[in-house]
């Protein structure tokens, strides 16, 4: 063990504050996504995000008092778990909005999705990490992507289109840093690519709609291209400087559906205009920043993994949520990390963040 | 350092984020900023409500009632088959319909378009109840024209139409828009530009539902001008009982100054009709029917006068001192012009008479020759005289001419000489010669109040200011003339030979004169127009029944009932 003080010296206070930021700015937009103009506040998501801080500072507290070596050590469990939990969902899955992607315990609601990108990041260091230096070797590459594959399918059949989607940069990210040939893993993508055909096939109908849409919204204005065109009104509408706190009548007035979830971007857009977005964008570089310092000075290539890992998960959710609002990226439905309404998310995104925030405390040990 | 690659194709992206963002907020905000206005702010119309019309006492005839409309915003119908299926049982309505209206609906999907018109009250709550299942169904109270007393006065009121494309061209600037009514005969017609209240309007912020959410600004709606008539309704009920199912029109006006008491044309037809949904097969019987139920046969109606152009041959043969009082002529029951015999209706002949007899007898062979004497010229010259040939102006639309031949017409238009012959045919009112019910009515009038042409009127006020009322001509007859006319019509109603002698009422002295007009069609036309009190007329009736038979039987008898119910009324 090391003495705390030492662990303290390598926390990145920069890291945890702006994950902080994120998250009072965040709450700042939900209160206005779920108020409704002429009537009070309503401060009951809110508070039930707050408590959902709660728990999740409490975790990171405790995750980064735990050597993440540990965390490597249980990986394939908590892969194994989590898949299992997937599994269990496509049949005990309690239906909504057409997914089937929450656990509901008493009145809580566990996203199992969220933590399997946790579990994934973990298994891939580690798998990677034990191959030390031999992924040049394409054999090596087999395992990670069926580790990839497997959660990949379950999360595509719950449905959740989104989540899948993120899995495959972070798989790339990983093996492209823990040493894999680029060429190969270039080669792999391209294939990927050839069968998105195939891949099509496998789709439902409302997630081929939303990729259609997504290339042409005016084909159905009132169907699957509403959301695309509703939420970029909200955010050109927002012009330079926005229409105010609590004044976005896109928001407001109801025009945006999943606002105060997956598109709670267009109402930071909306009532913040290009200044706000533009913090928010900076914030959450900043953040991404931060974490691949982490990777780069970390020595121990798990622990670099670790990193690398959970940077790409956070970069790409970032892009395609943000992309997604302004019509640059389809609308998949993965929400906005540290913004969004939702426990698992906030929890899991916690959970991560102190992983990288473990894994710099202890870069200097190895 | 692999880190490094992956970090920068990463800002890379967020770079690329930044300039969607740019692009989004900031080139293209106008665009977005109009959008978003537009989504949420709407101009809600509110119906300016349509004048009602009273009577002369101040009896509601037509006024507006509310009509609640069952109407879809087709963008916000949720599952189609289950908001149709729930109409079809809360309304008793087929689906074929409501599938017709959501067609309908669906070429304009963001805005509330009828599917079942007028619902009773009741089944509006319950829909407003079960919003959460219907929704995209709202009820739209609209304003609906009311014509309480169903047919009666039915061709005065008239009736209204959507307007068409063509017209709302010309009515946009009046704030017409698609689906308003417009007057598309009678008073409504005529008067439309009053009674058409000015929409407003109202400027609301919807949310996504388009539910109401704040109400930026209101332009009230203007109503329309009410409409004041010189209709008595009493009078107008009875007109219109006394007609009942004969085809034909009956007219009651004052003649002092062409104030018009009751206007009845049968067969009438319910302008609710062609505002009350589901009368779509009424509204076709109507307006193609057989039987012209929409002509008003009292101002469009066009007949041979008969007999009662004997006055006109009266007239102009006295005023041109062709005949005098005194002249007699003898009928012998027929009158031969060359080769041809011109019978009189009563076969045995009426004898030696002067002016006075030959109206009460309603001589032909005593008008032949009178007629003879005043010549064509004179007949044509006075009939104009007394407002025949010409609109009389009444405010009603579609008013006919009628037509009075002469020499040139009949050059003009048959490209031959007149023959004397059609001159013995003019004098008893036959041949080309073509009046309309109010035209009879105006002569009728002119002989009542001493010589002068009326204008005959319907509507006294519009809103609070009187339309200027009484119109009058002079026709140039003497003194002389009328007092020997009047004297004749007085014999035809109360001599106990006198063809009008059905007419006559207990305590009332009346002039008149009948008419029996052969038509080519069948049974000949019957009329009857007539004045009272005879020595101070305040009121002309005149009443004219198609294919009726003899204008001193039927005809007679329902003048006789007006006039009794118009002395009990306190008119006469």
């Amino acid at each position: 063990m090391i003495p705390f003080k030492e662990r303290m010296r390598d926390f990145d206070k920069t890291l945890f504050l702006v994950t902080i930021a994120i998250f009072a700015v965040g709450l700042v937009f939900l209160l206005s996504a779920t108020s409704i103009r002429g009537q009070d506040l309503n401060f009951s998501y809110v508070s039930k995000q707050i408590s959902s801080a709660v728990l999740a500072l409490i975790l990171l507290v405790v995750i980064i008092n735990i050597n993440y070596q540990r965390f490597l050590d249980a990986a394939w469990v908590l892969y194994a778990l989590s898949v299992l939990a997937l599994a269990l969902l496509l049949v005990i899955g309690r239906a909504r909005f057409g997914a089937q992607r929450w656990f509901a315990i008493g009145s809580f609601t566990i996203q199992p999705s969220e933590f399997l990108k946790i579990a994934f990041v973990l298994t891939l260091s580690a798998y990677i990490s034990g191959k030390k230096w031999m992924m040049e070797n394409a054999k090596n590459l087999v395992i990670p992507f069926l580790v990839c594959a497997v959660p990949f399918l379950l999360v595509i059949l719950q449905p959740d289109l989104g989540t899948g989607l993120l899995l495959v940069p972070a798989l790339l990210a990983m093996l492209y840093v823990g040493g894999a040939n680029a060429k190969h893993l270039l080669t792999v993508t391209a294939c990927g690519i050839l069968f998105s055909p195939v891949f099509w096939q496998f789709l439902k109908d409302y997630q081929r709609q939303r990729l259609l849409v997504f290339m042409n919204p005016s084909i159905d204005p009132l169907g699957a291209g509403y959301t695309i065109i509703q939420s970029k009104i909200a955010v050109g509408s927002g012009g330079l400087f926005g229409k105010g706190w609590l004044a976005g009548t896109q928001n407001q007035l109801n025009f945006l559906p999943e606002r105060h979830t997956d598109f709670i971007f267009s109402v930071v857009g909306e009532e913040w205009g290009f200044f706000g977005s533009a913090i928010l964008l900076v914030l959450y570089f900043i953040l991404i920043k931060r974490i691949f310092r982490i990777a780069r000075l970390t020595s121990d290539l798990s622990g670099k993994l670790i990193a690398t890992g959970i940077g790409t998960l956070f970069a790409f959710q970032v892009i395609i949520n943000i992309g997604m609002t302004i019509g640059l990226m389809p609308v998949v439905g993965i929400p906005l990390i540290l913004v969004s309404y939702g426990g698992s998310s906030l929890v899991a995104t916690s959970i991560a963040v102190a992983l990288v925030l473990n894994v710099g405390m202890r870069r200097s040990t190895f | 350092m692999r880190e490094e690659s992956l970090i920068f194709l990463i800002s890379v992206l967020f770079v690329l984020l930044l300039l969607g963002l740019i692009y989004t907020q900031v080139l293209n905000y106008k665009i977005y900023y109009a959008q978003s206005q537009n989504n949420f702010i709407r101009i809600v119309p509110i119906d300016g409500p349509r004048g009602k019309i009273i009577d002369r006492n101040g009896h509601v005839l037509v006024s507006n009632r509310l009509s609640l409309d069952a109407s879809c915003i087709y963008q916000e119908i949720g599952r189609k088959d289950r908001f149709i299926n729930a109409l079809e049982e809360m309304l008793q309505v087929s689906s074929k319909d409501i599938i017709g209206s959501l067609g309908r609906a669906r070429e304009r999907p963001f805005a509330p378009v009828a599917v079942v018109e007028d619902i009773d009250k009741d089944k509006a709550i319950a829909i407003e109840e079960r919003e959460q299942d219907l929704s995209g169904l709202v009820i739209e109270p609209r304003s609906k024209r009311h014509y309480i007393y169903d047919d009666a006065a039915s061709h005065v009121f008239g009736y209204l139409g959507e307007v068409n494309e063509k017209e709302l061209e010309g009515l946009k600037e009046y704030g017409y828009r698609m689906r308003d009514l417009v007057g598309r005969s009678g008073l409504e017609r005529y008067y439309n530009s009053y009674l058409m209240g000015m929409d407003g309007g109202e400027q609301v912020e919807v949310d996504a539902l388009g539910r109401r959410f704040n109400v930026l600004g209101v332009k009230e709606p203007v109503p329309g001008k009410d409409l004041q008539l010189t209709i008595d309704l009493r009078l107008q009920l009875i007109v219109d009982r006394l007609l009942g199912d004969k085809k034909g029109a009956a007219l009651v006006m004052d003649p002092r100054n062409g104030e018009i008491l009751a206007m009845a044309s049968h067969p009438s037809f319910d302008p609710n009709a062609f505002v009350k949904p589901n009368c779509g097969p009424e509204r076709m019987r109507l307006l193609k029917g057989r039987g012209k139920p929409l002509l008003n046969r009292a101002i469009s109606g066009l007949y041979a006068p008969g007999s009662v152009f004997k006055i006109v041959i009266a007239a102009s043969a006295l005023e041109t001192k062709r005949i005098s009082s005194h002249t007699r002529f003898n009928c012998a029951g027929s009158y031969s012009l060359g080769n041809a015999t011109f019978g009189c209706w009563k076969e045995e002949g009426h004898g030696s008479q002067d002016i006075i007899e030959a109206i009460k007898n309603s001589c032909n062979v005593f008008f032949y020759q009178a007629g003879r004497a005043a010549g064509v010229d004179n007949i044509e010259a006075y009939a104009i005289r007394l407002g025949f040939g010409k609109p009389t102006g009444i405010d009603l639309p579609e008013e006919a001419s009628g037509l009075v031949p002469g020499r040139l017409w009949k050059m003009i238009t048959k490209k031959s000489a007149w023959y004397e012959g059609e001159t013995l045919n003019y004098s008893i009112g036959q041949g080309y010669l073509l009046v309309t019910p109010i035209q009879v009515l105006r002569m009728t009038s002119a002989i009542a109040n001493g010589g002068k042409l009326v204008r005959p009127y319907i509507v006294k006020r519009i809103g609070s200011v009187e339309t200027g009322g009484a119109r009058l001509q002079d026709t140039g007859l003497s003194a002389d003339v009328i007092n020997v006319i009047k004297e004749g019509m007085f014999r035809v109603v109360n001599d106990p030979f006198g063809t009008g002698k059905h007419a006559r009422v207990d305590g009332l002295l009346i002039g008149g004169k009948t008419g029996t007009a052969q038509n080519p069609q069948g049974r000949s036309h019957a009329w009857f127009t007539g004045f009272a009190p005879w020595k101070d007329p305040k009121m002309a009736v005149v009443v004219l029944i198609e294919h009726g038979g003899k204008g001193g039987m039927d005809p007679a008898a329902i003048a006789r009932d007006i006039f009794k119910s118009a002395k009990e009324m306190g008119y006469l």
